[in-house]
């Protein structure tokens, strides 16, 4: 949990409340926008508790039943209306360092889960950034992505704060992510498949990116040249990407592939053969590192496009950035859930808001004809 | 992990106009592939009842390949299934049991079966319901889970009034299933069906006495691998919603609707029977839910597999209501070609019946519109089955001729399969 955020209790029952949280992990009361978006600067020292994940399918009350009780899959057992999710979209905006996530507009709920903290270094701040995505062909993938994503933190930032090796930290947060997966068992009822997510990671210092994954959720590398630019840090384990190496298909006719999406890489009980992969590099200038999931590439899966789509340029900031290439995913479609991550590189404190109050989440247009 | 672990996948369109209410999803349903665990309910009980009336005997060939079916049958049962063979006239014995009680297959058991069965002679009346009846009486003395019967008539029910046919298919629901089959063309498809309906078994035509033996070893052999009995099929539906219809829609038309019974405040259970292994069926629901805001998203059904108290697999039918029209206006291929189906099947019974009333010109109509449906859905079985009732003009149109002789054998067949349907290609 983000210490600066402390600062901000929750109107409800006076919990600290996550800045750009729509809802109170306590008690799960609706936080008015002013509290959700404060703080955007808190991109001071970070005190990682234990992370606290709201349990998968945590939902409110009904609005329109009083009473009423919500299914483990978020539907008002009265009514039947879906019972809003602090999942469905989140925002988390501290300032060069931002995330989105959303369902999108054809899954039932979100099964990606990301997390980003500002860290206090002796060599000054650094940003971990983590997202995951819940495989949903297996079950429980929406328990699943925050258990890696939470453990994983859990692992990185106090890692980034004692100045230790990003790749050493890397691998031992992979390793805890996955025996969080794991160690989720499968829901009675649920799909055959154990528990597995998609992984990626990144710890951003003032002299190098660190970049960690397993599966398809993908990071990029965006230049603040004056062109737009963008390279891709990772590549996926699928199907279709090793089809691709081995020549097999063209990145075209791997695009029309059915096979797209069939990850060959995860966390979880049922071992993959994939081993994570890291990559670090020191940028010779100003950028940003992407993370997002494959909600996002399904409809930019080149690079190119996702630098051309991403502006990087002042004024935008990275919230910004990651809101508009969330929407832009949701006009072309939002066939899966989306996340993004931006974080600025170098990593310094943040410029006062250019603006006071970022849009609420509740503007963010949901309908595919936007 | 569930121990039964039963594949659910819906297929609907979610989106709805503003103000639309009605929900229409297909469910495909796939029982799992190996077996439940051991003492699930792998215990079977089988009976086969023989038609022995009079008409029987004329021809000859009946009785005799009916007995000969029989033995069949009974060659198919596995060691340890209880059985019995039951003959019907305006009343009924048991041929082959232990004092009224089945009896455990096995080889002597079999052959002792066989022995008696060959010593069958036709003679007097049909009272079907009171077959169905002696066969309840020895099926609930058995403990076993699955119990299933095949029953054979050529006849009508003549020596018993439709009330108590109807009373006796009442009672025997949820103790057994039954296949039914009509051998020649004296018996009544509308009565064969209604036993199979209400006791979730099959019905089908056996033109020729010949034809028996294989059809008896085949519903046997299916019968012996349903390996889940009793599977209710459990639909939630929310406050203020209206289950419209539930109908299995392959690969059989049934229409499950009236068969419900409340399992809870806002749920109801429709049964399914027995499932063999990796066994698939499709279900289509139709739910009229209260109307919500653009926006909102509602959960119109929660379907569940209900095996003994053990939910063993769900789906979700969804209602998203958008102010899209590309979406809300989207058919959905698999709802679309299941209610052509469901046309189908009704065109044909309603044109057959059309035309035994002497109405020419609604039998034409219908049968052409059946022509045309079994055409589009590649429905070929249907398709051959008109063109031996109806002379084919133009497919696409369903320009047809109602042909001036129709043999009765094909009439029945028509009418006995129309609720066989295809699967979407």
């Amino acid at each position: 949990m983000i210490s600066a955020a402390a600062a901000v209790p929750c109107p409800a029952c006076g919990e600290p409340v996550i800045p750009g949280d729509n809802f109170c992990e306590a008690c799960r009361a609706p936080l008015p926008a002013a509290t959700a978006t404060a703080a955007p600067a808190a991109a001071a020292a970070t005190e990682p508790a234990a992370p606290v994940p709201p349990p998968a399918g945590a939902v409110q009350a009904c609005p329109h039943c009083p009473g009423a009780a919500i299914s483990p899959d978020g539907y008002c057992e009265s009514c039947g209306r879906r019972v809003p999710s602090a999942r469905d979209h989140a925002e988390t905006d501290l300032g060069r360092l931002a995330g989105v996530t959303d369902r999108g507009l054809r899954h039932y709920r979100n099964e990606d889960a990301m997390a980003v903290a500002a860290v206090d270094t002796a060599a000054g701040p650094a940003w971990v950034a983590v997202v995951c995505d819940g495989v949903s062909s297996s079950d429980r993938a929406d328990e699943a992505s925050q258990a890696a994503t939470d453990a994983a933190m859990a692992v990185l930032v106090p890692a980034a704060r004692a100045g230790e090796d990003a790749a050493e930290a890397s691998a031992r947060a992979v390793q805890a992510a996955q025996a969080a997966v794991a160690g989720l068992s499968i829901a009675p009822g649920g799909s055959s498949d154990a528990p597995s997510a998609t992984f990626v990671s990144a710890v951003v210092t003032s002299d190098k990116v660190t970049v960690c994954w397993l599966g398809d959720s993908r990071a990029y590398w965006l230049d603040s040249g004056p062109e737009p630019a963008a390279r891709q840090l990772t590549a996926d384990d699928s199907v279709v990407a090793e089809l691709i190496s081995a020549g097999v298909l063209s990145a075209a006719e791997a695009a029309a592939s059915p096979q797209a999406h069939v990850v060959t890489g995860w966390l979880g009980a049922e071992i993959s053969n994939a081993p994570p992969h890291q990559m670090s590099f020191a940028p010779a200038g100003p950028g940003a590192v992407l993370l997002c999931s494959d909600g996002l590439w399904n409809y930019l899966s080149d690079a190119s496009e996702i630098a051309r789509r991403a502006a990087t340029q002042p004024p935008a900031t990275p919230i910004d950035t990651a809101r508009s290439l969330v929407n832009f995913a949701l006009g072309a479609g939002g066939e899966d859930n989306i996340t993004v991550v931006v974080a600025s590189f170098p990593p310094a404190e943040a410029q006062p808001a250019a603006k006071p109050a970022p849009t609420p989440a509740e503007s963010i247009v949901r309908s595919p004809d936007d | 992990m569930t121990e039964l672990g039963f594949a659910v996948a819906v297929y609907q369109n979610e989106y709805l106009p503003e103000g639309g209410q009605e929900v229409n999803a297909i469910v495909t349903v796939t029982s799992p592939a190996e077996g439940p665990p051991a003492g699930h309910s792998d215990s079977a009980a089988e009976s086969i009842i023989i038609d022995c009336s009079g008409s029987m005997g004329a021809p000859r060939s009946k009785i005799e390949q009916a007995k000969l079916a029989t033995c069949a049958a009974i060659d198919v049962i596995r060691d340890g299934v209880e059985f019995a063979v039951i003959a019907g006239t305006d009343t009924a014995w048991p041929v082959y049991s232990a004092g009224g009680s089945l009896v455990r297959a096995d080889q002597l058991t079999r052959q002792q079966a066989k022995q008696a069965v060959a010593a069958l002679q036709p003679h007097g009346g049909t009272a079907i319901g009171r077959w169905l009846q002696l066969a309840r009486g020895m099926f609930e003395q058995s403990p076993a889970a699955i119990r299933h019967a095949i029953l054979l008539t050529d006849g009508k029910n003549e020596h018993q009034s439709p009330a108590d046919l109807d009373a006796a298919i009442a009672a025997c629901d949820g103790v057994f299933s039954c296949d039914c089959r009509g051998v020649g063309t004296d018996w009544q498809v509308a009565e064969l069906r209604r036993i199979a309906t209400g006791l979730l078994g099959s019905v089908d035509i056996v033109p020729e006495p010949e034809g028996l033996s294989a059809d008896f070893a085949a519903m046997m052999e299916k019968a012996m691998g349903k390996q889940v009995a009793d599977v209710m099929f459990r639909v939630w539906t929310p406050q203020q919603a209206q289950l419209m219809f539930v109908k299995q829609v392959s690969p059989t038309l049934e229409d499950l609707t009236g068969r419900r019974s409340q399992s809870g405040p806002q749920s109801g259970d429709y049964p399914t029977g027995a499932w063999s292994g990796g066994e698939s069926r499709d279900y289509h629901l139709c739910v009229r839910v209260g109307s919500a805001e653009v926006g909102q998203e509602m959960l119109a059904a929660r379907v569940s597999l209900v095996v003994g108290s053990e939910v063993a697999g769900q789906g979700l039918v969804r209602a998203v209501w958008t102010s899209d029209l590309a979406l809300s206006t989207r058919i959905n291929k698999e709802v679309a070609h299941y209610t052509d189906q469901g046309e189908l099947a009704q065109s044909i019974q309603d044109g057959l019946e059309a035309r035994r009333n002497g109405d020419e010109d609604t039998a034409t109509a219908k049968l052409g519109r059946a022509v045309q449906l079994a055409h589009q859905s590649g429905n070929d079985q249907a398709a051959s089955l008109l063109a031996k009732v109806v002379d084919v003009l133009d497919p696409a149109t369903g320009t047809v001729k109602v042909k001036k002789t129709v043999a009765a054998v094909d009439e029945m067949t028509l009418d006995t399969r129309s609720t066989i349907t295809v699967r979407k290609k």
